[in-house]
């Protein structure tokens, strides 16, 4: 029995890590997509990052010994650990364990791993995209996690399954109408989290030689590409969880997913790359304090939790 | 009862015998590995409840003086215990400076500090460990800046055993009594008559217990002394020695229990709110000035007690959760600094240097030591499944079921700030361009590697089970009168907000990873290329000189963020001790042709000082 | 086996990621390759930042003995499959530079050349027209010059060190330059 259930899990699992990869791909390609018409182009067909993350893994590519190789494979690999524990629309793979921070410590372990794999390539650039892309961390976790204390302190749990089911029954219950600063604060970090313009000095492509994938190629840069999909797919879960009221079904819950990253991109299209201490300095300042106004409101709405 | 005596003495005779063998290195060191497997074996005999009373004749009084085992104190003799076993063992093949003898020395004193029941044994211990821990340090690799550092040390913890005496002290003398628990018991009765005078006594005793711990702001010594310490010593001192001051705390933080009904802040009374913020602003400082440090044993000093800022906070709180978190968090400090220093040293004795940004790429020469190394920066990052990630989630839910939000924000920088610095280490030591110089560097000796495996093995162990830590930290929560936290079953961490089983998490890592390793096997072959093979936008290496030192980037990792935490770095802790050993040194300028410089004649003063200090007090009481 | 070649062939074709190795005056006409007007992203090829990364290497313009090296060295930092296109004159004989000492006439001589894009300078239409081109031949399997370079890598080398041999590194005395250690 044991044997059957974990089979089940397995393919369940198997099925989640496909379609999230598949609808981190998509948002992608549309992104880019907008971007063409955004700039009056045609731009790519919308398929366009499924052919390019199939032409990587079938290319040829070199590797820096096996720290390289361990490295990348983990840069990927906790991702999609990490989306077992998320509620995507009704479903959950684990649902007594959708404990909030465990995903993101979960996501941390890939952003270890990756920088471990790019960094044993002894190359400086990305020895140098790594610095910038940690530095970048300093300054948006910190808004992120006056967050997510408002969002523990409000709802007075840390799973993701009941902070969606507190939400249910209508729009006036979702977080994002309770918390309004908290979301705005959430949205400029997400920018950041993907590290979308004005926040890509990790792989400034034309300054440090693409930062962290310089050495990268073939299957490896498949795997960074696999990475950011699924953390797209992740971040952007995340706060349909913690702030839209998740989804009846997987397809509203994708497109809210596509409404917040829609304005990523649409951020992205116009503005330019940010010096990175201004970077960091900038989450230490607008989105920290809306995050932190967030959180003192719902101290003084909610008072002392009965420890 | 002859097991209690034994934790005394055993580690007192091994290090008498140490003493004399010294001269035979690998005697010595066998003598100290057998001594603390022997301690071992007699604390395996100890139960909670276990006592020993003896009297002590004096000027006419009669003192009782007591060893005592409380579940706090079997809780901390087991990780000061264990740990010296896997030190020790770990040290067979190393050839550090360390004297064996005043490590057994420590240990008598500990263990003496944790089962002691009155304040004088409790003082006495306390010295012992001081001393002969400040003795240790003098044996680092730099002779001069070694005994800097264990100067700064001794008169740091000097200024806290005078603070903690005049406390004792001004205790007996109301009380009438050293006995801890009558001593607590009376400053519980007159809690709310004479808060203030409470809070001044109880002060006393913490600047020891910060100074040993280093808690902002008496933090300023620890990088120096861990800095140039013997490298076999550091893991010694920063995983086992700093838990002291917390042990310290915990004797009067159950205090504030009877404040649970005064208004304070956010349903905290105000001790436990100021000494939160002292451990959230330890945390901080911590990993700031961790991540602009070049010198490895400095970067993990800081990176030492920024962690004890967390365990601080935690335990502040002195609620269930808070209290539970904050031990498990030093159980889990324990072993991931174990890792991190018993690597670092691993390092240092094959490279030789302490500076990071000379070296790099060391992965490809010590894989089980950087394997060793990740596990720890791992479990110190607070990853799941490893040890670490538990505690660092319940700190995290312990804060903010209280509402702390600027604390909490603060302990997040902290821990984001962490993962910085650990990053930069990592990165600096073991990744990059691999040095010329360092072709012949050979992986660490067989007892190393069995040391290492065994770290790497009780990481993950204690990651995926660390109910086998909660059960016993739950009874001592429970000793405290706290509800203890629910628990079901091993592999579950049950916080205040929501729980996690960290065996599903565990094999829902390890099923993505061999589907992680079976996407890597199907896909495009890879060529392997050695390092020179690198990009450098088409310039051909040789033909410029490029050595892998010049293509190594690792010195100033984090200038652009200098900028911004300028302002802060301004304000000088060290300044302050510093001038005010200035105008100490002003005052005494007519004594000046006493001190001559000489670090031991410093040692003698501040020893006879304390000795006219007791005895002076005797009398006057 | 033939089917599934196939496949990965019409996708290697859909996605092609391009280095450019711009020398001479041929840079010019990337950007508006590129960008809005002309829109080279249209057929899935993006610009890339290092040849660990690329399919295409483009080199625009003429080749000095000095670029050669650099480009040869670029070369085989790729990784198979890669294609060479060589754009303008200067690539195919010299151009302009036909009788000068240290421009190379031939890019194919030293290494191999998928197609060739005659003109001084191509318009952007004959780059996009040549990625059309490399298009067809790589999802029909004809484009096949890295492993061409493979299999004559001795005639190959025998011409790069026939010009290479010839020059020095640029600093001879490189430890009186750059401070080493």
């Amino acid at each position: 029995m044991v044997i059957v259930e974990f089979l089940i899990k397995l393919s369940q699992g198997f099925g989640i890590g496909a379609l999230a990869l598949a609808t981190g791909l998509l948002f992608g390609g549309i992104a880019r997509k907008i971007m063409a018409r955004i700039q009056r182009r045609y731009g790519p067909p919308f398929t366009q990052n499924f052919m390019d993350l199939f032409k990587l893994l079938s290319k040829g590519s070199v590797s820096h010994g096996w720290a390289f190789d361990l490295g990348l494979v983990a840069g990927f690999v906790p991702m999609l650990a990490a989306l077992m524990f998320l509620p995507i629309g009704p479903f959950t793979l684990f649902p007594s364990d959708s404990s909030l921070i465990m995903i993101v410590y979960l996501m941390m372990m890939a952003y270890l791993g990756m920088a471990m794999g790019v960094l044993a390539s002894g190359n400086p650039n990305s020895a140098i995209g790594m610095s910038r892309a940690l530095m970048l961390m300093a300054g948006y976790e910190v808004p992120f996690a006056a967050v997510i204390f408002s969002i523990y302190f409000f709802s007075k749990t840390g799973y993701l399954t009941q902070i969606v089911a507190m939400q249910s029954g209508g729009f006036m219950n979702w977080n994002i109408v309770k918390m309004p600063l908290g979301f705005l604060a959430v949205e400029i970090v997400l920018q950041g989290m993907l590290g979308e313009k004005p926040f890509d000095q990790a792989i400034a492509p034309a300054e440090i030689a693409s930062g962290p994938m310089v050495e990268l190629g073939g299957k490896y840069l498949g795997f960074g590409m696999i990475q950011h999909s699924v953390a797209l797919f992740l971040e952007t879960g995340i706060i349909v969880d913690l702030f839209l009221g998740g989804a009846p079904n997987f397809w509203i819950f994708i497109a809210k997913q596509f409404v917040l990253y829609f304005v990523v991109v649409l951020v992205d299209a116009i503005l330019p790359r940010l010096r990175v201490h201004e970077a960091t300095s900038f989450f230490w300042k607008l989105p920290l304090f809306l995050g932190i106004l967030q959180a003192v409101i719902v101290i003084i709405q909610g008072g002392v939790l009965n420890v | 009862m002859s097991s209690l005596l034994a934790l005394l003495l055993v580690p007192v005779t091994g290090s008498i015998v140490a003493a004399i063998i010294q001269r035979y290195r690998l005697a010595e060191r066998l003598v100290s590995f057998s001594t603390f497997v022997v301690t071992l074996l007699f604390l395996i005999d100890i139960r909670v409840g276990d006592a020993f009373t003896w009297s002590l004749g004096f000027l006419g009084k009669n003192i009782e003086m007591g060893l005592q085992i409380t579940p706090l104190s079997i809780f901390m003799l087991y990780m000061t215990i264990a740990f010296g076993v896997l030190l020790t063992f770990f040290d067979l093949t190393e050839r550090s400076k360390m004297k064996s003898f005043l490590l057994l020395l420590t240990l008598a004193a500990s263990n003496w500090i944790f089962m002691a029941t009155d304040f004088l044994s409790f003082f006495f211990a306390w010295e012992l460990m001081g001393w002969a821990s400040i003795l240790a340090i003098f044996g680092g690799r730099r002779t001069a800046e070694s005994r800097h550092g264990a100067l700064y040390y001794a008169m740091m913890s000097i200024g806290g055993s005078y603070s903690m005496l005049i406390g004792i002290f001004l205790l007996s003398n109301l009380t009438g009594s050293f006995s801890i628990q009558q001593n607590v018991s009376y400053l519980v009765s007159i809690m709310t008559v004479h808060p203030w005078w409470v809070l001044g006594i109880v002060s006393m005793f913490f600047v020891a217990f910060m100074v040993k711990s280093g808690i902002f702001p008496f933090h300023t010594w620890v990088p120096y002394t861990y800095g140039e310490s013997p490298d076999g010593f550091v893991p010694y001192l920063s995983s086992v020695m700093s838990k002291y001051g917390i042990y310290g705390f915990l004797i009067f933080l159950p205090l504030t229990l009877s404040l649970r009904n005064v208004p304070g802040v956010l349903g905290l009374p105000w001790p436990n709110y100021t000494l939160v913020w002292f451990g959230s602003i330890t945390a901080v400082v911590g990993s700031v000035l961790a991540f602009m440090q070049d010198d490895v044993k400095k970067l993990f000093a800081y990176s030492s007690f920024s962690n004890l800022g967390f365990i601080l906070a935690a335990i502040a709180l002195f609620t269930p959760i808070g209290l539970t978190a904050g031990l498990f968090h030093a159980f889990n400090h324990l072993l991931f600094n174990g890792a991190i220093f018993i690597t670092v040293v691993a390092v240092i004795s094959k490279v030789g240097i302490t500076r990071m940004s000379e070296m790099g790429g060391l992965w490809q020469k010590m894989p089980l030591t950087f394997l060793t190394f990740f596990v720890g920066i791992a479990s110190a990052a607070g990853i799941p499944p490893f040890a670490g990630f538990g505690s660092k989630w319940m700190i995290f839910q312990a804060m903010i079921s209280h509402g702390l939000i600027f604390a909490t924000v603060l302990l997040f920088f902290a821990s984001i700030a962490s993962f910085l610095y650990l990053m930069r280490a990592f990165h600096a030591i073991f990744l990059g361009q691999l040095s010329h110089k360092y072709d012949n560097v050979k992986e660490i000796s067989a007892i190393g590697k069995i040391t290492e495996v065994f770290l790497i093995g009780a990481l993950i162990f204690f990651g995926i089970f660390p109910g086998f830590i909660l059960d016993p930290i739950n009874s001592i929560v429970g000793s405290f009168g706290l509800k203890p936290l629910p628990t079901s079953g091993y592999e579950y961490i049950n916080g205040f907000f929501s729980s996690v089983n960290m065996v599903s998490i565990f094999i829902v890592v390890i099923v993505a990873f061999i589907f992680g390793f079976l996407l890597f096997a199907v896909s495009a072959k890879h060529k392997k290329v050695p390092q020179e093979d690198n990009y450098t936008a088409g310039q051909i290496p040789k033909d410029w000189n490029l050595t892998p030192e010049m293509y190594q980037f690792s010195y100033d990792f984090y200038e652009p963020m200098d900028k911004e935490i300028a302002p802060f770095l301004k304000i000088k802790i060290d300044g302050f001790f510093k001038g005010f050993g200035d105008s100490v040194e002003y005052l005494g300028s007519s004594i000046k042709e006493i001190f001559t410089g000489n670090v031991q004649i410093y040692t003698y003063l501040a020893i006879g000082g304390l000795v006219i200090f007791v005895i002076a007090g005797w009398i006057v009481w | 086996m033939s089917e599934w070649t196939e496949i990965v062939d019409y996708f290697r074709g859909r996605s092609m990621w391009m280095l450019h190795y711009c020398t001479g005056c041929g840079a010019i006409e990337l950007p508006p390759t590129m960008t809005s007007r002309w829109d080279m992203e249209r057929f899935g090829i993006t610009p890339m930042a290092t040849p660990r990364q690329a399919d295409i290497l483009l080199i625009t313009g003429y080749l000095a003995i000095k670029t050669l090296k650099r480009v040869i060295y670029t070369y085989e930092q790729m990784q198979p499959p890669k294609w060479v296109l060589g754009f303008g004159s200067c690539t195919i004989n010299g151009g302009i530079y036909w009788d000068s000492y240290n421009v190379i006439e031939r890019l194919d001589k030293y290494i191999p050349v998928d197609i060739y894009i005659a003109g001084c300078m191509p318009r952007p239409e004959a780059i996009l027209d040549s990625f059309v081109k490399l298009k067809e031949m790589v999802q029909n399997g004809e484009a096949k010059g890295y492993e061409k370079y493979v299999k004559n890598y001795e005639w190959y080398k025998a011409n790069q060190d026939k010009v290479l041999k010839r020059t020095k590194p640029v600093l001879e005395r490189i430890e009186k330059v750059t401070k080493i250690g």
